[in-house]
């Protein structure tokens, strides 16, 4: 009785999440002015500051639940490919955001979860990139290229695994700087992976299933990028869920016991060194993955695509999002990858725009936008 | 016959460049001793835990614990080994719950398995059960309010209830010997005897447990030490009961700077 | 032989470059413990006031080179020395107390706002720029090495400077402030010096420094780059990591070690000039690993 209740409510929560979110993003996604981009951006700042201050907000996130969350987002995204399914524009940055998110994820568990700061993540994403340039033109399956991706970049980020170990904050922080540089440049000297031309890339293809091909499926057109839209969904809903149930277990417990306290952490048997090689492992195969897929999509692959400056990005948008807050994540990931192409005449400024914004926040809100709270139990009686 | 004592540190030695910090200290320690570490600000009993705790390594000397020689050993190691410790400024992590914060001290006892944490949920949800089960019996004696806080962040709790926190994290893993540095520091009078019974309590229901203890309440040395060593610039300076020390001159010299 | 003495006396002026860029990251880390990672692009900035200063006199019709020269200086250096002294007063000081990355991550983003500040406001800034040839042209050929007078110039002022801001530090009243704050903070306060007006006057003085290294690099290659402080920043701040942050002396050593060490690449490897970025950053992240508080270690008494 109470059990079928309490689904109800928590369907009930989804929606009124869901619901709202969606139809906002549609109108973000389909205005085709400045002014009406605008006009919904504005309705988006009402409807959060309204869902905030009523308390409907904290109390949907709430009742919803983790798998309504996950349910929430999926069924959104579903619907967003449908709705733009012969929009190759849209398609491809609903797909771009939600790679972006993946790549993300990869760098929370590594600086939000262990304290292990990485800027060079643009850096691990060409990794991936250029993996899938280089195997998918084999006759490996582009399932196994894409987890070949993610390998290889953590097989690549495992050469700073020594200096990172070895050093903290400000050092540690420069040996990844550091290597971001020395990896583009690396790829634009060295010819044998196209220069700084780069090289271009084969659509992804699973089970004789071509993701770039236009088709006709349920008596609709369907765009090609809308299938890679689907698997960036199906990617990042994966990725959601590993972080999410990472964080809320003994593994994430560990990890905030290495970020907060590495001298407690010890003193209590926490093998610091094994929990930061992990989540930087695991992190960068995040990201590589996510690169991988991204060059797959885009058809090609050049140095110009992981500058320091888009390491940066990355890290910021972690920032902004909200250190520890998977949905603040989320929404960051969408508003700065997509804001700037549906605002054309910021494009041009787009990195200034940004580095003041992330400047401002941090001398305001040095704690990040949205502060960070305790994880509640994940025993039985918070399930 | 007396029984194999339970730690034994023998001319242990610590020196940070030409400042020898810790100077040839030998100490044993029965099973289910109360033993305290007294002397004046920087005279090494800090730098004692540190060493024993393997967050330093020993210049010199060797450290033996029930069967095991754990010179040299990691932190990690001396922690498996049963050996557990407060630190003289509160180390909690501050922004996880004080649930959060004992389950780090309960480290050994938690299935890390990445089958176990990522799939098997239920499993995992039985295991947090049992640990806040076993964290909230031992707030109920320390400080039974905090139990029913039990999921709130430790930055939200005053510094007396954070000390006391501390200490839970430090016996939810059992140790066989148990490190508390200034364990009183902040707290009146009532509240360090409150602490100090409750720690009897602790010790009469786990049954061996030893402790180290390094506090400047006098009153705290008397009442529940069974035996005292004085520390003077990194040396023992003498050893033996509370009223034995207390009444010894050098101490007095050293510590009280009587004459 | 001579082409060594070509390769010894390019190793020198990059050099000297890298020590004024580290002695600015030296300086901050003495100062207030942080790491200001917009200093590259205040190199940069620097670099392009002192163009900007020149198209101007060179508009009011001043054709000598001395004055023009005096004029890339000091516009470059004075206004780094403000914006030195409002970053540190905007972006560092109200960040302080926060986390280390925090602190990283605002001036990386300040510095990131500076470069695409110059490449998207400063006529052309987006491509390369000319730098002029200020300094007289004379050379000597000896053998096949040519010494060229404007190297040995730089390469005298830059050392007079460096010499200049060690008794700035060791004799004047202003040197002893910092150094007391470099030392103990708290105890400086209680001693009746003014925190904030020495802090913002380290940061006005490290971005000077590093605006006239930007110059010297303009007149060295000839031409800047809206992003060419990027790299510069990172290479001035591993070699105050590998002398040892807060270390005066250190600065300059590393700054010298990294450039002997690039100049070492080039000689051994001429093949692979092209790879000499990718060698230095390696050099950074090896260097890191091998002593990762650098080579000095911590500096307890000789900080700043």
């Amino acid at each position: 009785m109470t059990a079928a209740r309490a689904r109800v409510r928590s369907a009930l929560a989804t929606l009124v999440l869901a619901v709202p979110c969606t139809l906002l993003l549609y109108g973000f996604l389909a205005a085709e002015s400045e002014g009406k981009v605008a006009l919904v951006l504005a309705g988006a700042t009402l409807a959060a500051a309204l869902g905030w201050r009523t308390g409907l907000l904290g109390w949907a996130v709430r009742a919803s639940g983790q798998g309504g969350l996950a349910l929430g987002f999926a069924l959104s995204g579903l619907a967003l490919v449908a709705a733009f399914h012969e929009d190759p524009f849209v398609l491809l940055l609903l797909a771009r955001a939600l790679i972006a998110l993946v790549a993300c994820l990869g760098l929370h568990v590594q600086l939000a979860d262990a304290g292990v700061p990485n800027f060079a993540g643009a850096a691990f994403f060409g990794v991936g990139g250029y993996t899938a340039a280089v195997l998918g033109k084999g006759a490996l399956p582009h399932a196994v290229v894409l987890l070949a991706c993610g390998a290889l970049a953590a097989a690549v980020g495992s050469v700073l695994l020594l200096p990172l170990l070895r050093t903290r904050g400000h050092y540690a922080a420069l040996i990844t700087i550091a290597f971001g540089l020395l990896f583009r440049t690396f790829f634009e000297v060295n010819e044998s992976l196209g220069g700084p031309q780069g090289l271009k890339l084969g659509g992804l293809e699973v089970l004789g299933f071509h993701f770039n091909d236009d088709r006709h499926v349920l008596g609709l057109e369907w765009s090609g990028y809308a299938f890679y839209a689907l698997a960036a969904l199906a990617l990042a809903l994966a990725a959601l869920s590993l972080v999410r149930r990472l964080e809320r277990s003994w593994l994430g417990l560990a990890l905030d016991a290495v970020r907060l306290d590495e001298t407690a952490a010890a003193c209590f048997g926490v093998e610091v060194a094994r929990w930061k090689i992990g989540a930087f492992t695991l992190g960068n195969a995040l990201i590589g993955v996510a690169g991988g897929l991204s060059a797959m999509m885009v058809g090609f692959i050049a140095p110009n695509n992981f500058t320091f400056q888009e390491s940066l990005v990355l890290v910021s948008i972690l920032l902004l999002g909200g250190l520890g807050n998977l949905a603040g994540l989320a929404v960051a990931t969408l508003i700065v990858v997509c804001l700037p192409e549906k605002l054309q005449p910021i494009q041009e400024y787009r990195y200034l725009l940004f580095s003041v914004l992330v400047v401002l926040v941090l001398v305001l809100r040095p704690a990040g936008l949205v502060r960070r709270t305790a994880r509640r139990s994940f025993g039985s009686a918070a399930a | 016959m007396t029984p194999a004592p339970l730690l034994v540190c023998a001319d242990l030695t610590r020196s940070f460049g030409g400042l020898v910090a810790l100077d040839g200290l030998s100490v044993e320690l029965k099973q289910g001793e109360i033993l305290g570490l007294i002397g004046p600000n920087g005279s090494g009993k800090t730098t004692f835990f540190n060493v024993l705790t393997g967050l330093y390594p020993a210049t010199r000397g060797e450290v033996r614990f029930g069967g095991l020689t754990l010179t040299g050993a990691r932190p990690q190691a001396v922690y498996r080994a049963g050996i557990t410790r407060t630190f003289q400024r509160s180390r909690l992590c501050l922004e996880l719950s004080i649930f959060d914060n004992l389950a780090v001290g309960a480290h050994q006892q938690l299935d890390h398995g990445l089958y176990f944490n990522l799939l098997r949920r239920r499993a995992l949800a039985r295991q947090a059960d049992a640990t806040a089960t076993a964290a909230r019996e031992l707030l109920e004696i320390f400080d039974p309010p905090l139990a029913a806080r039990l999921f709130e962040p430790v930055a939200g709790i005053a510094m007396i209830g954070r000390r006391r926190v501390e200490i839970c994290r430090a016996l939810i893993s059992r140790p066989k010997l148990l490190l508390l540095d200034e364990p009183s520091a902040g707290m009146t009078a009532d509240e360090t005897a409150h602490l100090m019974d409750d720690l009897l309590e602790v010790r009469r229901r786990f049954g061996d447990l030893s402790i180290i203890l390094i506090e400047h309440e006098m009153s705290v040395i008397a009442r529940v030490t069974d035996r005292c060593v004085v520390l003077n610039y990194g040396k023992k300076l003498c050893e033996g009961t509370y009223a034995e020390v207390s009444t010894n001159t050098e101490v007095r010299q050293a510590y009280l700077g009587l004459a | 032989m001579d082409l060594l003495a070509q390769y010894l006396m390019n190793g020198v002026m990059l050099g000297l470059m890298y020590a004024l860029v580290a002695l600015g990251f030296t300086l901050f880390f003495g100062v207030l413990n942080v790491i200001q990672f917009a200093h590259g692009d205040v190199l940069t900035a620097g670099a392009f006031a002192g163009l900007a200063g020149y198209a101007l006199v060179v508009r009011a019709g001043v054709q000598a080179s001395l004055p023009q020269l005096l004029t890339v200086v000091l516009a470059a250096t004075l206004s780094m020395a403000v914006l030195g002294a409002v970053l540190g007063r905007t972006l560092v000081l109200p960040l302080k107390g926060a986390p280390a990355l925090n602190v990283l991550l605002a001036t990386l983003m300040g510095g990131t706002a500076l470069r695409e500040c110059i490449r998207l406001f400063y006529p052309g800034g987006s491509q390369p720029q000319r730098f002029p040839a200020l300094l007289p042209s004379t050379a000597w050929a000896l053998g096949r090495f040519t010494l060229r007078l404007d190297n040995l110039l730089m390469l005298a002022a830059g050392m007079a400077l460096v010499l200049g801001v060690s008794l700035l530090l060791q004799r004047t009243r202003t040197g002893l402030a910092i150094r007391a704050v470099a030392q103990d903070e708290e105890t400086a306060r209680t001693m009746g010096i003014d925190f904030r007006r020495v802090v913002l006057f380290t940061f006005a003085l490290g971005s000077a420094l590093a605006a006239f290294a930007g110059v010297m690099n303009g007149l060295y290659y000839n031409e800047v780059n809206f992003g060419s402080g990027l790299l510069l920043g990172v290479i001035g701040f591993s070699a105050a990591v590998v002398g040892g942050l807060g270390s005066l002396s250190g600065a300059v050593l590393g700054g010298f070690l990294f450039a002997g060490l690039q100049t070492l690449g080039a000689v051994v490897m001429p093949f692979a000039s092209a790879y000499k970025d990718v060698f230095a950053f390696g050099m950074v992240i090896l260097l890191l690993a091998w002593k990762p508080t650098g080579l000095i270690g911590e500096p307890l008494g000789e900080r700043v």
